[in-house]
């Protein structure tokens, strides 16, 4: 897919893009440690279901249940929600990484899940490394890194330390670096999890107008956040969770009225 | 706006559907070859980061072994060295490419379970990794071998373009066991033991240090049934100039069909899930 031949003359028009999930319900297997010996597994067949399936067997966790949610070019989406309730499932269904169990994801357009900056950030590799090989696992080909490493870099504002290991860099230097990378890639849909202050007040800074770039330029921005300011500066729309059940998604504008309402279950 | 950035996943279809979407796996993976070399090129230096000779301790420590035991057995087997060495040699060096590419095929997923949980990079992607960086190894490998055709004259005799086909057969059997140690590894965490516990074994079953004597009785067993020698003489016999069986590569031809579709059978029934063993 990173090599997919995109003709350069035609950029996908963001107004394109859209995500569709349709009766969405994830559920997740639990392999207890239990389970995953192979020695417990077999011994289990040899006994031959004597034993409680229920203490034996794999747990299914529901994380989503029968979600519903539409999306045009120009939604940001903020999800709210208490810990647990699938936000970041959500997020991560979203990415193309989870396989619905019932219902349907659609999503036009290019994604970037921004989910976790330390995604292929590899400590011992210097910056420059880190920046080639999470910029290809972003899905740029190893020319469009190249192209994109200057100004990638210079984002970073690290200079020389760009040569030297991750390890040596502060937590702080880390989080820019992997700022800089994740946020290179020119997405339709923009998958965010919680993340988004890093470094230093003049890094913040930086990277808020970094983010309203991106925000501007992806057609769609879907946001977890517990930080209520966050989701009233970047989202339009909001939708608020409940151990796996989505509310319908309304205004920005009724976000107090949501809040207010007693939980779904 | 092209094909790969329209994104569909659904509830199981039944297997046919899983089938598609195992194809589509494969097919998206094979044109992101790219990213798997990257990531397997990743590896090997990052494996040996500060290191002088960095794979090359690797080249250098089964040249050592190819030394020792290619002295050793030819004493003991009463072979003239100019024999045993060039064997042990290439024997060595391509086991080394089957047995730890089946090896690390345990890790292909487990390892990657970061990237496997938040996009929607292709599954085998990883399987690739883990054959093209031991590609990678081979190639610093390789060192060795041509040091034996130089040194040994085997040039003179040797069929190129058959131990290529044969390289290419044994890639696409080794990459059937990487996926399928790969899947079974990720749900069960005692595979990994088990097969290297097998892989061991199997070094002292195929003939890569001792040179298989007559096919008869026992040692017919051994040879027939072991899936390794075949793999092993279909690469070191042209090599060596000498014509491997003629079941040799059917055999492998036969390996390679069966094994990907158990293997890629496995891949389909149990890809919705495997994200979720890591």
């Amino acid at each position: 897919m990173s090599r997919s031949a995109k003709p350069p003359t035609a950029p996908p028009r963001p107004d394109q893009a859209f995500i569709s999930v349709r009766g969405l319900t994830l559920r997740f297997p639990v392999y207890g440690y239990d389970a995953k010996s192979l020695k417990k597994h077999l011994a289990r067949v040899a006994v031959g279901g004597r034993l409680d399936q229920a203490r034996h067997g794999s747990t299914t966790v529901t994380a989503i249940t029968g979600l519903d949610l539409e999306l045009r070019a120009g939604d940001r989406l903020g999800l709210i929600g208490h810990n647990g309730s699938g936000k970041t499932t959500l997020l991560r269904a979203l990415s193309g990484a989870y396989e619905p169990d019932e219902g349907q994801i659609e999503v036009r357009g290019k994604i970037a899940p921004l989910l976790d900056l330390s995604l292929g950030i590899d400590p011992t590799a210097t910056g420059l490394e880190n920046i080639r090989l999470r910029g290809r696992i972003a899905g740029l080909s190893a020319r469009q890194v190249e192209e994109k490493l200057d100004e990638i870099a210079g984002f970073t504002g690290l200079g020389p330390f760009l040569a030297m290991p991750l390890k040596t860099y502060s937590a702080g230097m880390q989080a820019r670096l992997a700022f800089a990378v994740a946020t290179a890639v020119d997405a339709d849909v923009l998958l965010m999890d919680e993340w988004i202050a890093v470094g230093d007040a003049d890094f913040q800074k930086i990277a808020h107008q970094r983010l309203l770039g991106l925000v501007e330029r992806a057609g769609i921005l879907v946001l977890a956040s517990h930080d209520l300011d966050l989701i009233r500066l970047y989202c339009n729309k909001v939708m608020r969770m409940d151990a796996g059940v989505g509310s319908e998604v309304v205004s920005i504008k009724a976000l107090d009225e949501l809040l207010a309402r007693p939980s779904v279950r | 706006m092209d094909i790969a950035e329209h994104m569909l996943r659904t509830g199981s279809r039944g297997f046919r559907d899983d089938l598609a979407r195992a194809v589509d796996d494969l097919s998206r993976s094979v044109k992101g070859l790219g990213l798997s070399w990257s990531l397997a090129w990743h590896d090997v230096v990052s494996r040996y980061r500060g290191s002088i000779l960095g794979p090359f301790w690797i080249t250098l420590s089964m040249a050592v072994m190819v030394l020792g035991i290619g002295f050793l057995y030819a004493e003991l087997q009463n072979i003239p060295l100019a024999t045993t060495l060039p064997f042990v040699a290439l024997g060595i060096v391509f086991w080394g490419l089957i047995s730890q590419t089946v090896i690390e095929g345990c890790e292909s997923f487990v390892q990657a379970s970061g990237m496997l949980s938040q996009t929607s990079l292709p599954m085998l992607t990883f399987v690739w990794r883990t054959v093209l960086r031991n590609l990678a190894a081979l190639l610093h490998h390789l060192v060795i071998v041509v040091g034996v055709i130089a040194g040994f004259g085997l040039w003179r005799t040797m069929d190129l373009p058959l131990a290529l086909a044969g390289v290419g057969l044994v890639l696409v059997n080794v990459s059937w066991m990487c996926l399928l140690t790969a899947i079974i590894s990720a749900r069960f965490r005692d595979i990994p033991q088990i097969v290297m516990s097998i892989m061991q074994f199997s070094m002292f079953m195929t003939p890569v240090f001792w040179q298989p004597g007559e096919r008869v009785g026992l040692m017919d067993v051994v040879l027939t049934w072991n899936p390794f020698f075949h793999m092993l003489d279909a690469i070191r016999a042209p090599l060596m100039g000498v014509a491997p069986e003629a079941s040799t590569f059917s055999i492998l031809v036969v390996m390679a069909l069966a094994g990907w579709a158990v293997a890629f059978g496995l891949f389909t029934a149990t890809r919705r899930r495997i994200v979720h063993y890591l």
